[in-house]
């Protein structure tokens, strides 16, 4: 390769580098940053016990972003997912009370959370029902349906073992291996796979896409059954803090989600964005609604802040895609 | 409005081949059916009751029919209308306003609410899925973060009359629907509004270039939305004696199923005033006969999902048929 | 079925890359190809010169499979053929770039030339290094060393965009490229880069089909040239061989027939005075006026920034500076609606899409653009609504079972009447029409004509963009003719010969050097 070309790929690296990694930069500097802020104000709000509350306490809504993000880059969203966590955390905690051996508990919530994202995803790509509506009304199904079952019955009991997120790796807990391995692993899987660039291809472009032998239908079928997985791994990680699981469904827990992609760097018009980002962004959102109680701000402000930064967030993205395509892109 | 005109044009009486006239003959099936099986249910109590605690959704359904037909959606109503009720209650026991001021203040706020939705996405052009998402999250932020969490409760007495009272023997706010009802759906068949609406749907590229005036539409659509998710809230605080800042969760549901349901298409360009009041009465019915099987309440949210995702279903694979 | 056209050119005896033999294509009420031959060979440029509607995209279309034809073969290396679908074409080493490039700004460079056929690694997994090296062979072979593999593609000028697009054809072992208006959006320094590349291929024995309608480039890269014309072929010559004005002849001349009753007519006051129209991109400080019961055509090719001039007439998208006459007072046009209460209207170019609903019916489409008119305090009057659709297709002789039938269905030309229609129910002082009767048959595109006169003898200004050049020269009191968003020429209607205004709209003097 001539000496221009080298020099070039260099440029080249950076530049690509440079340009993934602006968005996850900026968001673990305001993690950093935001902690250092509010430290400030509270010192108590750097102590070891909160931070890692903190940490364990949301590492699942990272998890559960990374099919969130998946879905959206994709080009569709989802709003049922909180409802399902609700769902695979009883039917976990129930097996748990009920006997099953401890490995049945913690996969059904895998399977089952495939099954059922799958199955959205197929209706969404073959029969074309917009995602939107189809979630809205899975949600109501889920929902409606796990009170109705359970009567908002508490599961009390729960056997040791069932603990997951008690288990530690080398004194790290496991929520925090599962987030950051999650998170490598989608991360990696997106970058370097076919399929994970499929999912890049069909959400920029679903039409040039499928004129590159990629076929958006079963992308979307796989996507959704990513996500549905990730919302199972998000359920253990959840469910196996408690030490008594609620029959409900965690409120807002999608609009989290959603945030947190968004946020991330995830376009909301498909095609874009990055699951290291959103792992990023739930710590950030996580961070931010500690830090109002640490400043004494109410709680109840916490969602208002959590729309207000959706907003800004979608508002941006879109005005900065505008731009681009003033330079002469097609979308 | 496709059906009508192949009726039309085949001689057919153009009454029996349009798709509400189908609802509304499953929708008598259905209350003659209720009826038989449950005493209880063809009472001219039950009924105007039933047409009472319908009111909060049909008053948003009607806006929302006209946001579906544009090809829009706006996920915010449930959102918009645990705000108002929010600012009902602050502003009259917080700040003192004169009980009025404090309902036209709920108002003013529920069509601002709407404004903003219609504004980003007519100027920024957010799409209206992404934007009432965004908005569904930050009204409702709002809403708990000024109220704290607290309820307002002990409002006068004729307050009440709006969400509890009669007027000859009909419910009040069931009065206020029918007549919005009849206004909304002259509206929709009857001016230049309605038909501008129908043309953004079914082609809104075409409506610019025939000089309509497409923005200005939509952002009135979506401040109406706001609006009557305003009214929904005052509504619903007079009937149920309280504020709280959960107002309205879920609504988004019920309504949008109740329009779909009424033969609108999710995708835009068709749809009616009538066909949604049909759904709305079709939703209701089915709350209530589950409710008088004995099934709680939270079970009905699934039916009401079953029913959203079937007529969905249905509507789009009669599509198919015909293209 | 003759003989191939093209023996009497100087060719070598082995069989073309890529040969098409008497193409019939027909859309409805359209005959786009009729007895067409064209062939590439290794080793060429071969240039497709013709204007909009000559039928180039068509027949680009056939030969990349997007299209069947409904007549004559395709012969791949003397080989007889069919391609049912893009694939095949790719598959028989063709491959094409469109002006619009379908690329995923999200993906590297490598990505996007290797979408959908990058080399496994096993188990499905992506040989990443496998395709950056692939990548890096290919920017090697072309000396491309100012672009890297794995460089982000969303970052890219429009010209390393488009040098993607080339090596992705190539990385398909592309035998025949076609390329289509390659140059529309470079600049100078990436055509001339563009050009190298071509060469450098042709050196390795591609085949190039080049469409453009410059003529500067066409003899800078060109080996050979074929022309076509409304949907026929005209003639081939060695580029070497023939010059500028030959080929301008070619592409535009034609016996002028007496389809259109031209009627002369008294012209009036000014309707419209623009001057200096700015509006960002397209449309670069335009002047131009219309007089009452004048008929100005606006000749131009596609891209020449037309149909932006009159969208910026008609508001839709308002002139960012400049000044407008209507009638002699100044106004201002922000929007479509404005335009319209002043008296202009706009006949669009695209009539499925922005001409007409087509899921409602034609009562309710005749009725669109006037429903101010018909109604009182927002209520529209039926009647009057009915009334105005039938008076409308009587008038303007519509066939349609009844004004209640689904728009969509209509022919071409009765679509094209509605339309039009549609906007005389508001009797505009200036009518702007965007190519009246393309894709319509003979009999609709006389009405029109015939319905154009009427006007013009009542008094409206009509300023009619058209690319048929006989229509333009049979219709209009005076051609104006635009390029790269400038009006570039006038002529009344005694100078407007199709020569001179071909000549116009193609741009250059009547030398013409081949580039060594």
């Amino acid at each position: 390769m001539s000496a221009a070309a080298i020099a070039g790929a260099a440029r080249a690296q950076s530049g690509g580098l440079r340009r993934f990694a602006s968005q996850e930069a900026l968001l673990a500097l305001a993690v950093i940053g935001l902690a250092v802020i509010v430290g400030f104000v509270n010192p108590r709000f750097l102590a070891t016990r909160n931070l890692s509350d903190l940490l364990l306490g949301n590492a699942y809504i990272a998890v559960a972003a990374i099919g969130m993000s998946m879905v959206i880059i994709s080009g569709n969203i989802d709003i049922s997912v909180g409802a399902l966590i609700g769902v695979l955390a009883t039917i976990s905690g129930s097996l748990a009370v009920a006997g099953a051996p401890i490995l049945v508990t913690w996969l059904a919530p895998l399977i089952l959370g495939v099954a059922v994202m799958a199955a959205q995803g197929a209706v969404v790509a073959y029969l074309r029902i917009p995602a939107i509506v189809l979630t809205l009304g899975m949600l109501s199904i889920l929902k409606g349906g796990l009170i109705s079952v359970t009567g908002g019955k508490w599961i009390t009991d729960l056997p040791q073992n069932f603990h997951l997120a008690d288990l530690a790796v080398l004194d790290v807990p496991m929520p925090v291996v599962i987030m950051v391995l999650a998170t490598a692993l989608a991360a990696f899987w997106m970058r370097y796979s076919a399929s994970g660039r499929a999912i890049y291809a069909t959400g920029g472009n679903a039409e040039a896409a499928r004129l590159c032998g990629v076929n958006p239908q079963r992308t979307v079928v796989m996507v959704f059954a990513l996500h549905g997985f990730f919302a199972g791994i998000a359920t253990l990680v959840y469910a196996t803090q408690l030490r008594v699981i609620q029959s409900t469904t965690p409120p807002g827990l999608e609009l989290t989600v959603i945030t947190a992609s968004v946020v991330g760097g995830v376009s909301i018009l498909g095609g874009v964005g990055t699951v290291v980002g959103s792992t990023l962004a739930a710590i950030l959102i996580a961070e931010i609604t500690s830090a109002l109680v640490f400043v004494n701000v109410s709680p109840y402000w916490t969602d208002a802040l959590r729309g207000g930064l959706i907003l800004a967030t979608v508002i941006a993205d879109i005005l900065r895609r505008q731009r681009r395509a003033a330079r002469g892109w097609s979308k | 409005m496709t059906l009508a005109a192949e009726a039309r044009a085949r001689g057919i009486p153009w009454w029996l081949k349009r798709h509400e006239t189908v609802l509304a003959i499953i929708l008598m099936i259905a209350l003659i059916g209720l009826g038989a099986s449950n005493e209880r249910f063809l009472t001219l109590d039950n009924l105007l009751n039933q047409g009472r605690l319908m009111t909060e959704i049909g008053l948003i359904a009607l806006p929302m029919t006209f946001v579906i037909i544009t090809g829009g959606i706006d996920l915010s109503v449930g959102a918009v209308v645990g705000l108002c009720a929010i600012m009902l209650g602050y502003s009259w026991k917080n700040i003192g306003l004169p009980l009025p001021v404090a309902i036209a203040f709920a108002f003013a706020v529920g069509g601002f609410a709407g404004f903003v939705n219609g504004l980003v996405i007519t100027r920024i052009k957010v799409p209206p899925l992404i934007m009432t998402i965004a908005t569904l999250a930050l009204y409702r932020g709002l809403a708990e973060g000024i109220s704290q969490a607290h309820s307002v409760r002990g409002y006068p007495e004729w307050f009440y009359v709006l969400g509890q009272g009669d007027v000859l023997g009909v419910p009040t706010q069931l009065v206020v629907l029918v007549i919005l009802v009849v206004v909304a759906g002259v509206a929709l068949d009857r001016t230049t509004f309605g038909r501008t609406l129908y043309a953004i749907g079914a082609n809104e590229t075409a409506a610019r270039f025939s000089a309509l005036p497409v923005d200005r539409v939509k952002l009135i659509v979506y401040t109406l939305s706001g609006l009557a998710s305003g009214l929904a809230a005052i509504v619903l605080v007079s009937r149920v004696t309280t504020t709280r800042m959960d107002m309205g969760m879920g609504y988004e549901l019920d309504v949008i199923a109740a329009v779909v349901l009424g033969g609108a298409s999710i995708f835009g360009g068709s749809g009616t005033i009538w066909g949604t009041a049909i759904g709305l009465a079709m939703i209701q019915l089915l709350k209530n006969g589950l409710a008088l099987t004995g099934v709680k309440g939270d079970a009905t949210i699934v039916v009401i999902g079953v029913a959203l995702i079937l007529s969905v279903l249905i509507a789009s694979s009669l599509q198919r048929r015909r293209d | 079925m003759s003989a191939p056209p093209y023996t009497d050119l100087a060719s070598d005896p082995t069989a073309p890359l890529l040969e098409v033999r008497d193409i019939e294509k027909t859309f409805p009420g359209v005959r786009a190809l009729s007895g067409v031959s064209f062939e590439v060979r290794a080793g060429e440029v071969h240039a497709l010169l013709g204007e909009n509607g000559a039928g180039k995209s068509t027949l680009i279309k056939i030969i990349s499979g997007v299209y069947e034809p409904d007549g004559g073969s395709i012969l791949i290396g003397g080989r007889e053929t069919r391609f049912t679908s893009p694939e095949d074409a790719k598959r028989a080493g063709v491959a094409t770039i469109y002006q619009e490039l379908l690329l995923f700004p999200e993906l590297t460079v490598a990505e996007n030339i290797f979408l959908g056929h990058a080399p496994r690694a096993g188990m499905g997994r992506i040989d990443w290094r496998a395709m950056r090296a692939r990548a890096e062979a290919l920017l090697d072979s072309l000396e491309i060393d100012d672009l890297a593999a794995n460089q982000v593609v969303g970052a890219l000028s429009v010209g390393n965009r488009q040098r993607v697009e080339i090596l992705r054809a190539l990385s398909h072992d592309a035998r025949i490229l076609i390329m289509d208006e390659p140059t529309a959006a470079l600049t100078e320094s990436d055509v001339t880069r563009l050009f190298d590349i071509v060469r450098r291929l042709r050196a390795r024995g591609v085949g190039i089909v080049y469409i453009s309608h410059r003529l500067d480039e066409i003899f800078a890269i060109g080996d050979r040239v074929t022309v076509l014309r409304d949907g026929a072929y005209v003639g081939a010559r060695n580029v070497a061989d023939t010059n500028a004005s030959e080929l301008v002849q070619m592409m535009v001349g034609r016996r002028i027939d007496n389809l259109f009753p031209k009627t002369v007519v008294p012209i009036g006051a000014p309707v419209l005075e623009a001057r200096n129209i700015v509006r960002h991109p397209m449309t670069k400080g335009v002047s131009l006026s219309v007089c009452a019961g004048e008929i100005v055509g606006l000749a131009g090719l596609v891209g020449s920034g037309r149909s932006e001039l009159a969208q910026t007439l008609f508001g839709i998208t308002p002139a960012e500076s400049g000044e407008i006459r209507l009638m002699g007072q100044g106004v201002t046009i922000r929007s479509a609606e404005s335009a319209r209460a002043k008296g202009i209207a706009y006949v669009p170019e695209d009539r499925g899409v922005q001409g007409l609903v087509r899921p409602m019916s034609v009562l309710h489409n005749f009725s669109l653009a006037a429903l101010g008119a018909l109604s009182r305090a927002g209520f529209i009057d039926r009647d009057a609504e009915r009334r105005m659709a039938e008076e409308g297709i009587q008038r303007f002789r519509v066939k349609t079972s009844s004004i209640d039938e689904i728009v969509g269905r209509l022919s071409g030309g009765n679509q094209q009447k509605i339309v039009l229609g549609k906007w005389l129910a508001n009797n505009p002082k200036l009518l702007i029409l965007d190519e009246p009767t393309r894709g319509i048959d003979v009999g609709a595109k006389s009405e029109i004509h015939r319905l154009m006169s009427e006007l013009a003898g009542v008094g409206v200004a009509i300023l009619m963009i058209s690319s048929e050049l006989p229509e333009v020269l049979g219709m209009s009191d005076r051609v104006l003719v635009m390029r790269e968003g400038r009006l570039v020429a006038e002529f009344d209607r005694a100078h407007a010969t199709s020569e001179a205004v071909g000549a116009a709209m193609m741009g250059e003097a009547s030398s013409m050097e081949r580039a060594a």
